[in-house]
């Protein structure tokens, strides 16, 4: 391809994604040449912390700092799983991940729907043919620990990509649970009853920060629940590229639910000329499925996630707009 | 796309559902994009798509929803047959379950669908001849008895994938035509001007629109 042979980076991401054919590498290197200074920058700063003060279970104001400005590769599976309790619900419960596993007769109706979405999680990873069984056990053990949930589509991209990060299968389900039960509880349980709540707090939140977007959106008669169901039920795995996911993790982890009503607003506010701009309903969808998750608003993962944490946005009002959503009955 | 995008007579939503992994994500490609991903991902949520097809002269614009098949996810559908006018209900025809579960599907459109909903029942993945589980005369009987019309297609290599979004569209089109001769048009009419009145209540429901300037 031109586009790579000219290009100092290889049409495959560090974390083993294919890059598309719209790849943009020469906005790209823009964005690496000060990026890679800033994670050098980040890499120093995180080692000394982690001398200091290794434990990370209490997330101080410097911690939270931290945290929003990227962990760094090399330690984010040990961080993600300390600031979210995971590591400590695993030590609590050390044998739960084995005995799971060895569970003496699976559902088989969950072992099929999980089967049938192995190959098609992540096909454009190249590592990841070799990670499918260990996808399986995860989400397979998980779905017979909480029946309730069982196995949602949806969760073998997030465990996927804990996988990736993680290599590590048990603490790759312990963050799964973490995400599923502590975070974003109800999303992915057979009413998926909290999915609708937060998807119409959502649209209650585009109304009152971007009140002509919201407007624009539904003259055109896109349902919020066309535009927004994955970016919930994947926390935007599978939707934004990979390193943003990570930066946007980074912050759910540490500090919950909210970072993904920042993440969504987020997309709104930055492409809102974009969505202005489109003038017939075909067009609107193409530029949210398509566009808008691979653009350089969102592959510049620093600027982004800034543009995440300037918005206003308070514990206060997501939970008063949840009671709202849920008497109105969504 | 294409230039004229925006000028059709009649606008038509047809939803794709079945079981998940039986290709209905694909089949939405290959016709509106004449795509096939053999690297296909499960779809999460709701995704849509158009195209504009000509039937009697006239521009048929379908706009086609897709969505997950897991059961749950009729939880985020409730909107998803509002409206509705036709529905692809896909099998795969190497996974028999997939064909024992249409039952279910038609439940569900009785439910929820409008009662005049023009149903076409497909078996998807006709190129995986080895692996066939669902005889096509078994389908066929089945669809007759239902009153739906029947198809079998691959999206892989494209066997009639084109004729049957054309089959469902011309059928709708054939149905809400006739309807405007046969009932004059009262209460909720879409009227643009420069163009005869078309009833679009209460039972097949169609949004009808028309350029002008063409």
């Amino acid at each position: 391809m031109e586009a790579t042979a000219s290009s100092k980076f290889s049409d495959v991401d560090e974390y083993g994604f294919k890059r598309g054919d719209k790849f943009d590498y020469k906005f790209y290197g823009k964005f690496m040449d000060g990026y890679l200074k800033i994670l050098t920058r980040r890499r120093i700063k995180w080692e000394g912390l982690l001398e200091q003060n290794p434990d990370l279970t209490l997330i101080s104001p410097k911690l939270k700092r931290y945290i929003r400005k990227g962990i760094p590769g090399p330690y984010r599976a040990d961080v993600w799983m300390k600031i979210s309790g995971a590591d400590e619900a695993k030590q609590r419960n050390p044998d739960l991940y084995r005995s799971l596993l060895n569970i003496q007769h699976f559902n088989k109706e969950i072992c099929d729907s999980i089967s049938i979405d192995l190959p098609r999680t992540f096909p454009d990873n190249i590592h990841f043919d070799a990670k499918k069984e260990r996808l399986f056990n995860i989400l397979c053990a998980y779905a017979h620990h909480n029946r309730d949930v069982g196995y949602c589509q949806g969760l073998n991209y997030i465990a996927g990509l804990l996988l990736i990060v993680t290599d590590d299968e048990e603490k790759s389900f312990w963050l799964l649970k973490h995400i599923v039960e502590n975070i974003v509880p109800q999303y992915h349980s057979h009413n998926m009853a909290n999915l609708l709540r937060d998807l119409a707090v959502f649209r209650e939140l585009v109304i009152r920060r971007v009140p002509a977007v919201n407007r624009h959106v539904e003259d055109m008669n896109l349902p919020y629940a066309v535009i927004a169901s994955k970016w919930f039920i994947c926390i935007f795995a599978e939707v934004l590229p990979v390193e943003t996911v990570l930066r946007i993790w980074d912050c759910v982890f540490a500090e919950g639910y909210k970072i993904v009503f920042r993440a969504a607003l987020a997309m709104f506010i930055t492409h809102k000329n974009d969505i202005l701009g489109c003038d017939d309903i075909a067009a609107l969808a193409t530029l949210f499925r398509d566009h808008m998750i691979q653009d350089s608003i969102v592959t510049d993962c620093h600027s982004f996630v800034e543009a995440m944490f300037s918005l206003r946005l308070k514990r206060n009002e997501l939970e008063s707009l949840r009671k709202v959503a849920v008497l109105n009955g969504n | 796309m294409g230039a004229r995008e925006d000028e059709y007579d009649y606008l038509f939503k047809v939803v794709l559902i079945g079981d998940s992994g039986v290709g209905k994500s694909n089949l939405l490609s290959r016709f509106t994009r004449n795509e096939f991903n053999l690297e296909s991902k499960s779809t999460i949520g709701v995704e849509f798509a158009t195209r504009s097809i000509e039937v009697d002269g006239k521009t048929i614009k379908a706009q086609i929803w897709d969505t997950a098949g897991q059961e749950r996810y009729r939880a985020i559908t409730s909107a998803y047959y509002r409206g509705a006018v036709g529905a692809l209900l896909v099998y795969d025809i190497a996974k028999h379950l997939t064909y024992e579960n249409v039952e279910r599907w038609l439940r569900e459109l009785r439910d929820h669908a409008d009662q005049n909903i023009v149903i076409m029942l497909v078996g998807n993945k006709s190129d995986l001849r080895h692996l066939r589980s669902v005889p096509t005369d078994e389908a066929k009987l089945f669809a007759e008895r239902n009153g739906l019309s029947f198809i079998e297609t691959s999206a892989l290599d494209s066997t009639n994938v084109e004729t049957a979004f054309q089959n469902i569209l011309t059928e709708i089109y054939r149905i809400v035509s006739q309807k405007q001769i046969r009932d004059p048009p009262e209460g909720d009419v879409i009227r643009p001007s420069n163009v005869e009145p078309i009833d679009v209540k209460p039972t097949v429901t169609a949004d009808v629109r028309k350029q002008c300037c063409q």
